[in-house]
């Protein structure tokens, strides 16, 4: 290092910023690292050897469960016998009960286009999982915007008799309402949670909530010509 | 104890690498389960079952010598059968395993086709290509034809035989049901061949019924009609009081005078019982009506209706224009012209019209039909498909009434709707549909027949036969039918035919019914005198026969026009009169084909030349031979019995010329105390 | 303490082995156990290179990421592993592809369990996808400088439904196709080009023995190829974006959180 020139070595405490790895050491300044250390593990082989476990071990349970349960077979693909409901694979029955809720513009292409984009800009948009509180700033303000979106959705859902995405709603709402309602100092465990949950955390909870009702329900509660049936009634 | 397990987990699972090593063995271990799995399959476990059994037998050789290991299968690309059945049915070849309690190692039955020709698919389904006991037989979620149960077997042969077969005599009533009841009225049967497959019925026009009936006799047989008669075809609609008052009503509003047909009686219906008796019998009437007995036995034939309770159904008027010449009523009609007189009609009238059944109508009491009413029952006949087999004026015949079923015999499962209880295959669902067809939901059309258990398995037969395989048969396959031609004789003498109904019993040129033999020949066959005598007096030549040919009174302007147009137009080509003569033969010759006829041929098994002593019943009898058929058709007849009637139960006995020649100047011979003996019996 | 005297042994002569020319020709990194000749054995391998030499010790344990990611790797070389000799039986063509299908039922030596377990792992990977990809929310873990990993998550979302539903028509039975007519009816409704994008997915205006062959060189060839690229740099991205993720929300810091102070200092730094 013949240049004599010289660098600042910088320790900046906000951890979203890129990782600081490399210190440029001159003779007069020395390096400063104020950030937490941590412990951390070799990945060679202590990683490694964990992952080999993990994945093994779900390789033996596939195994027995591919040794006791035969994938299922029908008979000769035939376009003159459609079978009767005629359904996607499990992960797209959530599509399919929408389907038969709007029309295919809106539950086949907007819907899952909208997901789609709204999953790719999620980390773009600064939501964040740790942000304060939903309800615990501007709590009337916020509880009034609360009231209308979630009136206004389930009068949508109820208008086109969606009623097995209008249940999780309410259900998510009413959650929600308790969450309002919650303090941070609130002696209940739960209560401290709920209170501390930011937008974001609804929204992809409540998301998550109905993609799992929905695929549950065209999975399981669907029969012919997509009446409803219950899964044990043959 | 927890310690210890403690320690144990450390031991196995301590670090990442022990970990690791103890979950490598877990894995390879599940891994090794799947080829252990398949070592020990079902289909190896038969063929073990298979060489233990066969070690104990005497032939244990041969059949271990016979036996292949492994997966066995037969591949017929052009039908599409995998058939892999043969991996645990070892022995179905093996003649000697006919004594093998239990399947699957017993031998197949001894069938005309073999297994590597067909599979085992083809005929008896289940799937073909598994090598499970479960998914080779049962229905499952990959294929849903089970294994055809025994009784329906004949439906295979149905998929290529299209035409009736000796071996098949379920297949063959089923199709013949299915023509004769009607079933094709309403729906429609595209056969493999591109026919539609014919009613053979002849359901009365409902255009005239007025004519005929009374308004009552319509209610109550729209009501019940097997209570009027229990053989009629006519299925019950299941229908309303009010629902049948309607159409009873609409039904006679309808109906149109025919003139001829309402004739005012010309000869008072006589009640000689004895004479009438004997002028039914004598007419033969009994080849095609039936009558129950006292001891409610039907008699008689059933291409005509049944006549027990006749009386109460028909008015006097019409059933004298009706004997007299059934032609005015139904043109159509299989019922022959008989040429009966004044006298005549007014006994058979009379026999006819007492047998009646004073408790049918004794409960129908119908007030005077309303216009709504009328109304109301048109539209019924219109919605119970009623024209579907009627004619009925005002009323087309509704087109596509029921469902169609060219392939119902590959009508997946899943499509249908079962009662509970009920077994869910197509078999069960046929045979229930046609036992019960209104159990099978509300506003159901299809009325309740009355069959019984084996005309049920009869048509379940025939319908099993209508499948997607019979469609798509590879043409090398396909044994088709001989089909109906649609031949009519010309001129007067075919007129005459016509009004003689020759074709109900008669079959000509491929056309006509079965009852009777067959004419196509029979210029060649009988000597002209012979055919005139019988014409004006038939006798019987089958003595095991209840049906016979009835006397039609005709005039001898009208036997000579057919005799000669019989004896000139229905010639064998093959049969040359000229070479050999009806005399002439050395007595030596008539011994010999006497020897042959007794010894070497044993003819006397099924026909009758010496009333004394033999007891063929089968065959026509031959005391009368000589003075009744050709001796060229004796000789060619010898020689080769199905060239010239394919399907007679005489056998091809090969003969040599000079046999047949010996046994035809025998039968020539025969020429008995002719006319006269008929005339008695 | 006998087991741990055989480890040492096996130790040694794992050791040996390492130690020998074939060995040290074949891999760079040498003998050793230090942290150094560690560290070179992840980074002079040209597929372990993708990892970081360390991880945080937190982030091994299970609640930190319940191993969903490595999980879904493994399903994914299952599914390579098993789908290789499914493909030595399969041709793509109708209706042969269903007999194929029958056979490695019936008649291939393990044929059956083969087909189950490409079958069971493929709808495992579908829903440990979904959990991974949940999880990642739920801990924030998505936040600067991991955003382009995030998107390349939903990608490889999008391309595990896309080999799943594509290796679903594959056995050409009623389920797949009427699996894949409804699932491709869905395209037809998008606006103007629908109908394009249904005839180009499909090779025809219905599923037939264009859209099996089509499907299968999806399944078989170029989405695999395109998957194994985009894991790649998922897993690159996660050693460049500054490892498995470790944030306040995370048990250990919450501990320390629990003192007010810090709190108020976190929220500061922000």
């Amino acid at each position: 290092m013949a240049d004599s020139k010289d660098f600042t070595a910088g320790v900046d405490s906000n951890a979203k910023k890129s990782p600081r790895r490399i210190v440029f050491i001159t003779r007069r300044t020395s390096a400063q690292v104020k950030a937490e250390t941590e412990d951390q593990t070799q990945t060679f082989p202590e990683v490694l050897f964990r992952a080999a476990v993990a994945v093994m071990t779900l390789a033996v349970v596939l195994v027995w469960i591919s040794l006791m349960f035969n994938a299922p077979l029908e008979g000769l693909a035939d376009p003159s016998h459609t079978p009767n409901p005629a359904k996607a694979p499990w992960y797209f029955l959530g599509l399919q009960e929408m389907l038969h809720y709007f029309p295919p513009v809106v539950a086949g292409v907007m819907v899952p286009g909208l997901v789609v984009m709204a999953l790719i800009v999620i980390p773009y948009f600064k939501v964040n999982i740790e942000a304060e509180g939903l309800f615990l700033k501007d709590r009337q303000k916020r509880l009034r915007i609360f009231y209308v979106v979630a009136t206004a959705l389930s009068v949508f859902l109820l208008l086109f008799k969606v009623y097995a995405a209008l249940v999780p709603t309410l259900i998510m709402a009413a959650v929600m309402l308790v969450a309002a309602q919650s303090s941070p100092q609130s002696p209940s465990a739960f209560r401290r949670y709920l209170a501390a949950r930011p937008l974001s955390y609804w929204v992809m909870t409540w998301f998550l909530f109905e993609l799992v009702v929905l695929t549950a329900i065209g999975t399981f509660f669907r029969g012919p010509g997509w009446s409803w049936v219950l899964p044990w009634q043959g | 104890m927890n310690d210890k397990l403690t320690s144990l987990w450390q031991r196995l699972f301590g670090d990442s690498v022990r970990a690791f090593g103890v979950v490598s063995l877990i894995f390879l271990a599940s891994l090794a389960i799947a080829p252990a799995k398949n070592f020990f399959s079902e289909w190896r476990h038969y063929q073990h079952g298979y060489l233990k059994m066969v070690r104990n037998r005497s032939d244990a050789n041969t059949l271990q010598r016979h036996f292949q290991g492994g997966i066995q299968q037969v591949w017929l690309p052009e039908l599409g059968v995998v058939d892999r059945c043969t991996s645990c049915h070892v022995g179905l070849k093996e003649a000697s395993l006919t004594d093998v309690p239990t399947q699957p190692f017993r031998t197949h039955p001894a069938i005309p086709h073999k297994i590597e020709q067909f599979g085992c698919t083809v005929c008896h389904r289940g799937q073909g290509a598994a090598t499970t006991l479960t998914e080779a037989h049962n229905s499952t979620l990959a294929w849903e034809q089970p294994i055809l149960p025994a009784k329906y077997i004949e439906s295979a042969c149905g998929q290529c035989h299209r035409g009736s077969l000796p071996g098949t005599p379920q297949l063959n009533q089923g199709r013949n049901l299915l023509s004769r009841d009607g079933c094709v009225h309403c729906h429609t049967v595209k056969l493999p061949d591109g026919t539609i497959m014919k009613a053979t019925d002849d359901p009365p026009s409902l255009s005239h019924i007025a004519d005929k009936t009374s308004r009552e006799w319509v209610y109550a047989w729209l009501k019940d009609p097997q209570a009027y008669a229990s053989t009629s075809t006519m299925p019950n609609f299941k229908l309303s009081d009010d629902d049948a008052r309607d159409m009873s009503a609409f039904l006679i509003a309808n109906s149109t005078p025919l003139a001829g047909d309402t004739a005012t009686l010309t000869a008072k219906a006589s009640s000689d019982p004895a004479a009438g008796a004997s002028l039914y019998g004598e007419s033969f009437c009994a080849s095609c009506h039936a009558v129950q007995n006292a001891a409610g036995n039907m008699v008689g034939g059933d291409v005509g209706p049944e006549l027990t309770r006749v009386g109460s159904k028909v008015k006097p008027e019409w059933l004298q224009a009706w004997l007299r010449n059934p032609r005015t009523y139904d043109p159509g009609t299989a019922m022959p012209h008989y040429r009966l007189n004044d006298g005549q009609v007014a006994t058979l009238s009379g026999f006819l019209l007492a047998k009646a059944d004073s408790d049918l109508l004794a409960n129908v009491h119908l007030e005077a039909a309303t216009p709504e009413q009328i109304t109301h029952g048109k539209r019924l006949v219109s919605d119970y498909g009623c024209a579907s087999c009627h004619e009925i004026a005002g009323i087309k015949k509704p087109e596509n009434f029921a469902p169609e079923l060219s392939r119902i015999g590959s009508k997946p499962v899943t499509q249908l709707v079962f009662l509970p209880g009920m077994q869910h295959t197509l078999p069960d669902y046929i045979a229930t549909k046609i036992k019960q067809p209104r159990s099978f939901g509300q506003g159901l059309k299809m009325p309740q027949y009355t069959f019984t258990p084996a005309q049920i398995d009869s048509l379940t037969t025939a319908l099993l036969a209508l499948n997607d395989r019979s469609n798509t048969l590879p043409a090398s396959l396909a044994v088709g039918a001989t089909p109906e031609s649609d031949y009519q004789p010309a001129g007067k003498a075919g007129k005459l035919m016509t009004d003689l109904a020759c074709f109900s019993c008669h079959r000509i040129n491929g056309h006509g019914g079965d009852m009777a033999p067959d004419l196509t020949w029979e210029g060649s066959s009988v000597q002209r005198e012979w055919l005139v005598q019988f014409f004006k007096n038939p006798g019987t030549l089958r003595p095991s026969l209840i049906r016979r040919m009835p006397r039609f009174n005709l005039t001898d302007g009208e036997v000579n026009e057919l005799t000669d147009y019989i004896m000139t137009v229905y010639q064998n080509p093959v049969i040359d009169r000229e070479s050999m003569p009806l005399s002439g033969y050395s007595q030596g010759q008539v011994e010999l084909g006497k020897q042959l006829f007794y010894g070497k041929y044993s003819c006397q098994g099924c026909h009758i030349v010496d009333t004394k002593t033999d007891k063929g019943y089968i065959g026509p009898t031959l005391t009368h031979v000589g003075s009744r058929l050709s001796g060229a058709w004796v000789y060619q007849w010898m020689k080769n019995p199905q060239a010239l009637r394919p399907g007679t139960a005489e056998p091809n006995r090969a003969m040599s010329d000079e046999d047949a020649r010996a046994l035809t100047a025998f039968l020539i011979s025969q020429k008995g105390a002719a006319a006269k003996e008929v005339a008695k019996k | 303490m006998a087991k741990t005297g055989m480890t040492k042994t096996m130790n040694q002569y794992f050791d040996d082995l390492r130690g020998t020319r074939v060995w040290r020709s074949i891999f760079r990194s040498g003998t050793g156990s230090s942290t150094l000749k560690r560290a070179l054995a992840i980074q002079q391998n040209v597929f372990l290179h993708l990892f970081s030499t360390k991880v945080r010790t937190r982030m091994l344990s299970l609640s930190a990421t319940w191993y969903l990611g490595t999980l879904t790797l493994g399903t994914f070389l299952i599914l390579i592993a098993t789908g290789i000799p499914l493909m030595f039986y399969y041709h793509p063509s109708a209706p042969q592809a269903y007999a194929d299908t029958k056979d490695l039922q019936f008649v291939v030596s393990s044929g059956l369990f083969l087909r189950n377990l490409h079958r069971w792992s493929a709808h495992a990977m579908v829903f440990l996808v979904f959990a991974h990809m949940f999880k990642v929310f739920y801990r924030g873990a998505y936040r600067t400088p991991r955003e382009f990993n995030w998107v390349i998550g939903v990608i490889l979302l999008l391309m595990t439904l896309l080999l799943s539903y594509t290796g679903y028509l594959l056995p050409w039975d009623q389920l797949a196709y009427w699996a894949i007519t409804v699932g491709s009816n869905i395209a037809s409704a998008v606006p103007v080009v629908g109908e394009k994008i249904h005839f180009l997915l499909l090779g025809g205006n219905a599923v037939n023995a264009n859209a099996l062959l089509r499907f299968y060189v999806l399944h078989c060839m170029i989405l695999p190829l395109t998957a194994m690229f985009f894991v790649a740099i998922h897993f690159w991205r996660i050693r460049k974006d500054g490892g498995l993720y470790s944030h306040a929300s995370e048990p250990a810091t919450q501990r320390a959180n629990a003192n007010p102070g810090v709190v108020a200092n976190a929220k500061e730094a922000q």
